[in-house]
């Protein structure tokens, strides 16, 4: 997505890194980055598998880090896109073209081809993007596009993971079958087994022929990653794998070749411990890779919404292109059921779009010459055509996946704290081993062994382990429990789900942080115009005296103020033409500076405005006045009219409340949040307002520059603050609050301040923030105290601290069956945010009233 | 030679070195812990046959390797590289 920014002598790249499994790997990873030296900061996400790095561009460089990446064991994908290139003639233009390439940071290779007129570069995607490189050689005065279209990310993306399912897969059929036999072996003397299981089946050297593939083939990846990631002075849970079946398989070995070299003889094989510690941990890996590409399913379906290919017109012809190869000001045609290509403003036809994938509005929304159209939205019935405004990286679409990319590769505060706890737990599980060995091996074999011993759930007797054994089985059942997977996994994955079921939402959260805050808010404050209300007056109440008929006191009224300029003039204008009444010219016109118009038509003499310029008239308003006052009382701006010298009626205007601003603010309340109206105007007005939307606490007359102070003071009485307000207006008080919700910010969403995005301009979505936000906090607190309750309790059991008094062990392939449970039961738990729905969504649901939109999959 | 081809050529020379010097600290610490270790089992009062001696001075001295290894290689890396 990202290619190299630098800012001064500061660069930063996002590089893909694949092979990580937990927190330690992120940790592992971020700790080799930094030791580059130049390197000044580094943010790896496991669950993007992306590595954002910041670095000195004098000092660092793409490949430096990709090699110290490798280094460790893992991969940094290169991607190839293959070019047509227009415009070379001989072999110089090719070394041009070669050379200019290459230069570019984070491409390892370019093969240009003449006679096919093409160009195949390989490059590292997050340092730079296809775009730039087809840039550089656009400089270059040769014609560059893609010859593949599209879909490439999407399909890099599942290749990955179907590539880590498939080693997975091969891996669980290897070691499950084996380790059955294994165990089946192992145990052929114990109850109804001797009558079926033959009996060279519990022979020492077949189970260590049948162990040994166990170990070094679906298990070698553990030795490789520790060994890679040791030799750089990285550690990761992969090492407590290779340490745990290690020492299981050299143990069972010895004791298989050397019975009485007094390893606890040779009743003390243990190949059925490295077999199904083996198993079990494959079985982990290979669930993981089945469900961990699902928490960031938004992200998929937003990408597999871009359309691939655009029909424009160039030179006067419809052609076809590659939808990133339109250019802005290209006039593309839509047609009926297609997806847009980019975003533009349309230039002829009419249609209906669906624009529920971009904005989360349901209904699909009408499109002339003029309206702006979404790329990635759905054409329904019509055709049109329109002029491409954002392409590329700056559509709508392209930034939208951007940030909720960012906001997934952001850390929480309170995932800082896990990632530090699971980068810091291997070294101080692989003290506490050593520990549990000297324990047991000094003190607690001679205090407390007895030859009744047994594994727990297991037949398996201990009687003949000697100190050592016994001792070095405690120790690698402690390494084996204390896996910090779950304790990794918790939060990123349900950041992850929950800024996704935001974007689904229309609601963009700019990073975790975003997401922690708005589940903690206690108080919202929201700006009145253009957030609560319209934001522009219109009219809501017209009154006349006997002898006058409503429609000729408000077509006379917009006569008279159509050549005003007064917004209230034109909220009436607005308000006639609405009803459907031609607004025509007045015969004379003359604006009365601070008191209104005056005008005639068709000998009709018309006065409108306020109670002076009625007096001034000298015209008898009658029980007029009693109507403007109460009008007033409710924050409206109310305009007497006289016809012929007669009071004729009032015309009342105000700014109007949104639709569903009085529901959200229900439901804030509902919810304990405290709820604060911000203004500008006159108190009156202000809390005219606040009564009908039932906001209780106003602060009026609060000039923009004091807004940021207003929350500040709502902040230091111990409030965690939302501001909510127009994203650029707004911008201190928004930045001021603890979060800041830019609404109805459209699709243009870069430009925004503010921590959350809300696409629609619906306030019911702030209330939805809150909701997604405190949703996924619950579940990262749920994965939080069930990884902390399983190490808690697994660990000291793990080490026997039960053994005293029950004579039992945890086995090591136990301990990695709870292991591998533990990171599944995590994301299982996070997989359910999915079900959720914020509240107002659901309604509408059951209600019936939200036509089901599933995103598309674009052409 | 290019400015960078210099630049990396220095580093890795550094970084060789930084790799020996570690390498050299954390066998040295994990040798002292078997030593420990291997001590307490001659001094303890308890007999211990030499497979469970041996078995778990070699245990002891995989542990404090991987223990040692992460904290030892970066820190000297810090100091010689930067």
């Amino acid at each position: 997505m990202s290619e190299t920014m630098r800012s001064g002598n500061s660069a930063q790249v996002s590089l893909p890194v694949e092979g990580m499994t937990c927190a330690a790997c992120v940790a592992k990873v971020e700790k080799a980055l930094k030791s580059i030296s130049g390197v000044q900061e580094v943010q790896v996400n496991l669950l993007s598998g992306k590595a954002a790095v910041t670095f000195s561009a004098g000092q660092a460089g793409v490949p430096q880090m990709v090699k110290v990446i490798q280094e460790i064991g893992y991969e940094v994908p290169e991607e190839e896109i293959l070019l047509t290139v227009r415009g070379m003639t001989c072999a110089a233009c090719v070394a041009k073209v070669e050379k200019a390439v290459k230069g570019l940071p984070g491409v390892t290779s370019v093969v240009v081809n003449l006679p096919a007129g093409s160009a195949k570069v390989k490059f590292y995607p997050g340092a730079i993007d296809k775009t730039r490189i087809k840039k550089e050689i656009k400089a270059l005065g040769y014609e560059a596009s893609e010859k593949l279209t599209g879909q490439e990310a999407l399909d890099r993306e599942k290749d990955a993971r179907q590539k880590e399912l498939r080693y997975q897969t091969r891996n669980m059929w290897i070691a499950w079958p084996l380790a059955s036999l294994v165990m089946i072996g192992m145990f052929r003397d114990y109850w109804i087994l001797p009558y079926f299981v033959p009996k060279f089946l519990g022979n020492h050297y077949v189970l260590w022929a049948l162990t040994t593939p166990i170990a070094f083939i679906p298990g070698w990846q553990f030795f490789k990653h520790s060994w890679n990631g040791l030799k750089r002075g990285a550690t990761d849970m992969n090492l407590l794998y290779a340490t745990g079946i290690g020492a299981a398989y050299i143990i069972a070995t010895i004791n298989t070749f050397w019975p009485y070299a007094g390893f606890g003889g040779p009743g003390a094989t243990f190949f059925e411990s490295a077999a199904l510690l083996t198993a079990f941990i494959v079985l982990g890996r290979f669930l993981e890779a089945l469900t961990r590409g699902r928490t960031s399913d938004a992200i998929r379906k937003l990408m597999s919404l871009q359309a691939k290919t655009a029909r424009v017109i160039r030179k006067g012809e419809e052609i076809e292109i590659a939808a990133d190869e339109v250019e802005i000001g290209d006039i593309v045609v839509v047609r009926p059921g297609e997806s847009i290509p980019v975003d533009g403003e349309v230039t002829e036809g009419y249609s209906t779009v669906v624009e529920a994938m971009i904005t989360g509005e349901s209904m699909p929304v009408e499109k002339r010459a003029g309206s702006q159209v979404i790329g990635a939205t759905m054409n329904k019935t019509g055709s049109f055509k329109f002029r491409a405004t954002r392409v590329g990286s700056e559509t709508a679409l392209a930034q939208i996946i951007k940030m909720v990319e960012d906001a997934q590769t952001s850390k929480a505060h309170i995932q800082k704290l896990a990632d530090f706890v699971a980068g810091h737990f291997i070294a101080g599980v692989h003290v506490l081993a050593l520990i549990v060995f000297f324990f047991w091996f000094f003190i607690g074999y001679a205090a407390f062994f007895t030859p009744t011993s047994q594994f727990v759930l297991s037949i398996y007797s201990l009687s003949q382990v000697g100190v050592f054994g016994f001792a070095l089985l405690l120790s690698v059942t402690t390494l084996i429990i204390s896996c910090p997977c779950a304790l990794g996994l918790a939060t990123p994955s349900a950041v992850m789900a929950g800024t996704g079921k935001g974007a689904e939402n229309g609601i963009l959260f700019k990073g975790a942080d975003a997401v922690e805050t708005s589940s903690k808010l206690n108080a919202v404050v929201f700006d009145k115009t253009g957030t609560l209300t319209i934001g522009e007056p219109s009219v809501t109440d017209v009154y006349v005296t006997a002898g006058f008929t409503r429609n000729d006191v408000l077509r006379l009224a917009a006569m008279a103020e159509k050549s005003s300029e007064h917004p209230l003039g034109e909220a009436i204008v607005r308000g006639a033409k609405d009803e459907g009444l031609a607004v025509g010219d007045t015969d004379d016109f003359e604006a009365i500076p601070g008191h209104g118009v005056r005008a005639a038509y068709q000998g009709q003499k018309v006065l409108l405005g306020n109670r002076r310029l009625m007096q001034q008239q000298k015209i008898h308003i009658g029980n007029l006045d009693e109507k403007m006052e109460q009008l007033e009382g409710e924050g409206k701006t109310a305009m007497l009219m006289a016809i012929d010298g007669k009071a004729a009626g009032l015309i009342a205007v105000a700014d109007t409340l949104k639709e569903n601003a009085k529901a959200a603010v229900e439901r804030l309340y509902q919810m304990g949040v405290q709820v604060v109206m911000i203004t500008g105007d006159n108190r009156r007005t202000a809390e005219a307002i606040a009564r009908q939307v039932g906001i209780k606490t106003v602060l009026a007359e609060v000039l923009p520059q004091d807004k940021a102070a207003e929350v500040k003071k709502l902040q230091e009485q111990g409030l965690k603050v939302a501001m909510v307000g127009d994203g650029i207006n707004d911008a201190p008080a928004l930045a001021q609050a603890h979060v800041g919700i830019a609404i109805g910010s459209g699709t243009d969403v870069a430009k925004e301040t503010g921590d959350i995005i809300l696409i629609k301009d619906d306030i019911r979505d702030v209330v939805g923030a809150i909701e997604i936000g405190r949703a996924t906090m619950r579940k990262i607190k749920q994965n939080l105290v069930w990884a902390f309750v399983y190490n808690v309790t697994g660990i000291p059991l793990a080490a026997g601290i039960l053994y005293p008094f029950t004579g039992l062990l945890v086995s090591p392939e136990l301990a990695s069956f709870f292991m591998a449970m533990s990171s599944l039961s995590v994301t299982l738990n996070t997989l359910l945010i999915k079900r959720f729905q914020p509240s107002f969504r659901r309604e509408q649901e059951k209600s019936g009233m939200l036509p089901a939109h599933q995103p598309q999959p674009a052409r | 030679m290019s400015m960078n081809e210099n630049m990396n050529m220095n580093m890795n020379a550094l970084e060789k070195k930084a790799a020996r010097k570690a390498s050299v600290t954390y066998t040295t610490v994990s040798l002292v812990v078997v030593l420990v270790f291997l001590a307490i089992t001659l001094f303890d009062g308890n007999t211990y046959t030499a497979v469970a001696r041996i078995g778990g001075m070699i245990w002891v001295f995989v542990l404090s390797m991987i223990v040692s290894m992460p904290i030892v290689i970066p820190s000297v890396k810090k100091k010689i590289v930067g």
